[in-house]
């Protein structure tokens, strides 16, 4: 800035006050402007956004909570439902065997149809598809592989009522073999399998 | 001769404009009075934040004191989810459910006098196919599983078979068994047995049934 000093110096010394006390005073407001207005405003706009997200947080977060109990309703509604499922046909291991369970369940229907089971061997676990979002607990299909020996009629009945009385086992593989010297009496490799709990995921 | 004389006694400050309104007293009054304007607004806009600041205080406040309600309620929420995403899954595998027993049993009463089953397999499902050690899936992502049937005997000839083929394909198996076929070459001779035997056939008929589905 290049002030012309003899023209000031020509001045009369009360304009000479005056200008200066002008200049100043813009000076002054320049600097509240820039360095106090601007920034309290932008500091109110940000504030104003802030109270505006903090009371739509509010009314939500105050909306959900007088939706517990329906929501406590509806967890345990689903809870019921799941546990009903676990309870038709979801095995755990008897004794920590799946093999042992199986037999137990499957001994009755042997007696009943004539089926004679020799052996009973616990197949590794196939895991199941997984839906999304994955739950925490999966599932996965436990086979259990009964071999033994029976009529071709005491084979399918003792599959037959094992698909009847349990509604989730399922024929996974099946092997009957004809025995030429005992043409009625066949081998059979017989494997069912059930839903079992799988590895837990972490949360 | 006469000549007027002119005496200047006034200073330069003393001069006084026609104008009542004095530039040097207006501009420093009206700058000053800006610049006190602006302060004004300033201190209405600190006040105005302060409220607001006031305010914005009050509302977490409040959000934190409903923070246990509401987490026990996003709990209640993530548990559903859950169980649903459980139920889900099994339902999965109730979907996939085949049942064999009853068409087993039928099958007995179909075969016609001239064949003998020497086997039948229904095979394990397919192996999984190996894990990427990188990115491990936490089940298989193909949904269909194929399932087959086979049948394996003897016979005195092809017919005895080509009726059961089509005995296959009557609306008593259709449910579980989709399509049939004889493989070609599904007749040999049966060169294990005596030579009084020899005209006995050895057949084979494989099956495809309804997949399992896990969707």
């Amino acid at each position: 800035m290049n002030f012309d000093a003899p023209l000031i110096r020509k001045l009369a010394p009360s304009m000479r006050r005056a200008l200066i006390v002008t200049f100043v005073a813009l000076v002054i407001a320049v600097a509240l402007i820039s360095f106090a207005i601007l920034p309290t405003r932008a500091r109110l706009k940000k504030l104003a956004s802030e109270i505006d997200v903090l009371n739509a947080d509010l009314a939500s977060v105050r909306a959900d909570i007088a939706a517990t109990d329906r929501q406590k309703d509806k967890t345990a509604a689903l809870a019921a439902q799941r546990d009903a499922f676990l309870e038709s046909g979801v095995i755990e291991p008897l004794l920590g065997s799946f093999a042992m369970r199986g037999k137990a369940l499957l001994d009755p229907f042997a007696q009943e149809t004539g089926f004679n089971i020799e052996t009973v061997k616990e197949l590794p676990l196939i895991p199941l598809q997984v839906p999304s979002p994955a739950p925490l607990q999966l599932y996965g299909r436990q086979p259990v592989e009964f071999s033994g020996r029976g009529s071709y009629t005491q084979i399918t009945a003792f599959i037959s009522y094992a698909e009847r009385a349990l509604p989730l086992a399922t024929l996974s593989s099946l092997l009957i073999l004809g025995q030429p010297q005992n043409p009625e009496i066949h081998k059979a490799l017989i494997t069912f399998e059930w839903p079992a709990k799988g590895e837990k995921r972490k949360p | 001769m006469r000549k007027p004389l002119h005496l200047d006694l006034l200073k330069d400050e003393e001069r006084l404009s026609a104008s009542p309104i004095r530039l040097r007293v207006m501009l420093p009054v009206f700058s000053l009075l800006a610049a006190l304007g602006i302060a004004v607004w300033w201190s209405v806009l600190v006040a105005r934040a302060h409220t607001l600041g006031l305010q914005k205080a009050g509302l977490e406040n409040a959000i934190a004191e409903l923070k246990p309600a509401h987490t026990s309620l996003l709990a209640l929420r993530a548990e559903e989810q859950d169980t649903a995403a459980t139920l889900k899954q099994l339902a999965y595998y109730k979907n996939a459910r085949v049942v064999f027993g009853e068409t087993f049993a039928k099958l007995a009463d179909h075969v016609p006098e001239k064949v003998q089953f020497t086997e039948l397999r229904v095979p394990p499902p397919p192996p999984l196919p190996p894990q990427d050690p990188k990115k491990p899936l936490l089940g298989p992502t193909n949904p269909v599983e194929r399932v087959t049937l086979r049948l394996a005997g003897r016979t005195s000839g092809p017919e005895p078979v080509n009726a059961l083929f089509q005995t296959l394909r009557t609306p008593a198996f259709t449910n579980l068994i989709r399509s049939a076929e004889i493989p070609k070459g599904a007749f040999r001779q049966d060169t294990a047995r005596n030579a009084a035997n020899r005209e006995t056939l050895l057949f084979e008929l494989t099956c495809e049934c309804a997949p399992r589905r896990f969707e």
